[in-house]
């Protein structure tokens, strides 16, 4: 697992995205940006989201890539993109997304710390408005922590 | 109150596909299931956060609870659901 689960560099907090395919690939393409990602993964992330969704609640939805994806992961990493005008999701708007490349299973805990942080009220509604990159570095920070046990 | 205890059985583990396909199925039972791991407590095994927020991987013991009527057959569905590998069909 990489030290730098979130680089600051994947952290978008001004995005638009014209639907639900368009706000994943953004999210790939800022994956294969900071190199934890090969291009191809993208299209294994829209796969993914067409066989199950990846909405989890509160606003936020998880995208990643298939099992067959795994290969073109370079590292661990995360990505935090913000849609503040909402992306349609399935008939769920979706503010935030957390986009994942993961080899292992590392990303089990990963998950399970981010749904910690979503199931308290006050810290998801944060997460959502969040306007400044600290603030996102500050509450998923603990996720980082936890991922390297 | 009947319970099951099961193993995940799916190679990711209980996160996001697998956790989906079980939490639907959780949500059409017809009695309140619950899922617990470890000493924690017991969580809504309809609620998709509180079942990612269990952390399960492939192997993980969870315990599965519900009580009143058709309790028993809810929880044989669900954990035969969770001891299968949901990603083999990916």
């Amino acid at each position: 697992m990489s030290d730098q689960l979130l680089d600051p560099r994947a952290i978008r907090l001004g995005e638009t995205a014209a639907g639900r395919d368009d706000a994943i690939r953004r999210c790939g393409e800022v994956l294969v940006e900071i190199g934890a990602a090969e291009p191809g993964y993208i299209d294994t992330m829209l796969a993914r989201e067409q066989s199950i969704s990846t909405y989890v609640g509160e606003g936020v939805a998880i995208p990643h890539g298939t099992l067959a994806g795994k290969d073109l992961v370079k590292r661990d990493a995360l990505a935090v993109l913000r849609f503040p005008e909402t992306v349609d999701w399935d008939g769920e708007p979706v503010t935030l997304c957390v986009a994942i490349a993961a080899q292992g299973d590392g990303h089990v805990e990963l998950l399970a710390a981010l749904a910690e942080i979503l199931l308290d009220e006050d810290q998801a509604r944060e997460l959502r408005e969040a306007t400044e990159p600290e603030t996102v570095i500050r509450l998923l920070g603990s996720i980082q922590e936890e991922a390297k046990q | 109150m009947p319970t099951r205890t099961v193993t995940v059985g799916s190679s990711s583990g209980l996160h996001a596909r697998p956790a989906k396909i079980f939490v639907e199925a959780a949500a059409k039972a017809p009695v309140k299931v619950t899922i617990r791991s470890g000493d924690r407590k017991p969580v809504p095994a309809k609620s998709m956060l509180s079942v990612l927020a269990l952390g399960a991987k492939q192997g993980t013991e969870v315990i599965l609870e519900a009580e009143g009527e058709g309790a028993d057959e809810a929880l044989d569905s669900l954990a035969e659901l969770l001891a299968k590998d949901l990603d083999a069909d990916a």
